[in-house]
């Protein structure tokens, strides 16, 4: 998705049981979505630490999205709603860093919604494509 | 052998050359073993030469080279690179030094906008012009002396303690080694902890509850008694031998002075973290981003960009 030189760089912390299938889902599936987004996969999205996404955004990353099981659904019972606690914390911490609130975000896909985590990446990937680089990268 | 030692300050108050006069009696045995050549606030050595003859700065060669302060202009960007070729071994002392102190707080700020607002907008100066003949010009920011060239060995703290001192400068003497405590103040702190604040935040300066005359460890936790305390962030060390911390000592909160518990650590990122575990609110936190990296600035504060 490159545009005016700038071909933004997307991390997604997929939980393993319910987003990372539909990422999988996704590409079993043949759906098409940017190239731009590097999938790590975790356990749920209750264990990124803040520090995970301030580090990756100061340190070339552009966009940062996570992504876990819908409320109610989660492996662990409730690490999503760890992970929406800690969303909390990251949005306070890219306004200190100097960091537009866009750039991160977090959605809940589950291990069905193959055509969803393609809409979401390729919608969020041309979100941090308006942004522009990350303010970080010199 | 006397070992001659080279020391320069840069964007620096000179409380750490204070320090090393309060090294007290230990200074006696320790100043005969070195040779100062060069410190700007003892002696009259010039840097071009002492009739102004030189063309370039110059330091005379040394042993050891101490540099407090960090980088604010091109002279001291200068001197930095000209310490380190002159001296074997090159210490940064103070947190000025190590990660930027207090005047990288300026971090936050464009190099213009505080000029501009220093010479032109401050309501209680009459407008003028930013001087710019026969003056080094500011560097873009604030850097640590180890942003600019490799350091041997850093003393952080705001002074820092000498006790570290004379043990650093004892250590490179006799060819043992220097380090520092890779721990957080709280781990050397000997107040009471129960992970839950008995209080929201409280106002800067306000008094904590304690029982004068009563040892430190029949005290509530400065931070569960809703009084930021950047200890879980910062480096301990400074209680020295003693090891409880300086300002705990004295029923005060860390301000943070010995910067970070390690160059990589994230202290906004950790005092986030610290905060919300014991149930505070860091949004109730004024000034964020200059509080908890108040004395790490350095690679750490940025402008915030326009929008």
């Amino acid at each position: 998705m490159e545009h005016d030189g700038y071909d933004p760089l997307i991390l997604a912390f997929c939980c393993n049981w319910c987003s990372y299938a539909g990422a999988d889902l996704a590409g079993v599936s043949r759906q098409q979505y940017p190239t731009n987004v590097r999938i790590i996969r975790v356990m749920c999205s209750g264990m990124v630490h803040p520090n995970l996404v301030i580090n990756a955004l100061t340190k070339g990353a552009d966009g940062v999205i996570m992504c876990g099981c819908h409320p109610g659904d989660c492996h662990y019972i409730d690490g999503n709603l760890k992970a929406q606690k800690r969303a909390d914390a990251i949005f306070l911490m890219l306004e200190d860093f100097g960091l537009e609130r866009e750039r991160f975000r977090l959605e809940w896909v589950s291990a069905s919604e193959g055509i969803k985590f393609a809409e979401v990446m390729r919608q969020f990937t041309e979100e941090v494509q308006k942004l522009g680089p990350s303010p970080y990268k010199a | 052998m006397v070992a001659r030692v080279a020391q320069e300050w840069f964007a620096i108050c000179g409380g750490c050359e204070v320090t090393i006069l309060d090294i007290g009696e230990p200074l006696i045995e320790l100043l005969e073993k070195i040779n100062i050549v060069h410190m700007p606030v003892l002696m009259d050595h010039k840097l071009y030469g002492q009739t102004g003859e030189g063309t370039a700065m110059e330091i005379p060669e040394a042993e050891v080279g101490i540099i407090t302060g960090g980088v604010r202009n091109e002279e001291h960007r200068h001197l930095a690179k000209e310490m380190r070729k002159k001296c074997k071994v090159l210490i940064a002392m103070g947190t000025c030094a190590c990660s930027g102190g207090i005047p990288a707080l300026g971090n936050l700020s464009l190099k213009d906008e505080i000029l501009k607002k220093v010479y032109e907008e401050s309501v209680t100066t009459d407008k003028g012009v930013a001087p710019s003949v026969d003056i080094p010009p500011l560097t873009d920011r604030v850097y640590a002396i180890s942003e600019v060239v490799p350091v041997d060995v850093s003393l952080p703290g705001c002074p820092s303690t000498p006790e570290m001192v004379t043990e650093a400068l004892t250590a490179l003497l006799t060819g043992t080694a220097f380090a520092l405590p890779t721990k957080s103040v709280c781990d050397d702190c000997p107040t009471i902890r129960e992970k839950k604040a008995v209080s929201g935040l409280k106002r800067n300066l306000q008094a904590p509850e304690f029982t004068v005359g009563r040892p430190l460890k029949e005290m509530r936790c400065l931070m569960e008694q809703g009084i930021l305390c950047l200890g879980p962030a910062t480096r301990t060390g400074c209680g020295g031998s003693e090891g409880t911390p300086r300002c705990i000592r004295a029923y005060q909160p860390c301000e943070g002075c010995f910067g970070p518990i390690s160059e990589k650590a994230n202290p906004m990122v950790d005092m986030m973290g610290a905060l919300s575990t014991v149930g505070l609110d860091p949004k109730n936190v004024a000034d964020r981003a200059a509080t908890f990296n108040r004395f790490s600035g350095a690679g750490r504060l940025r402008p915030l960009p326009k929008r």
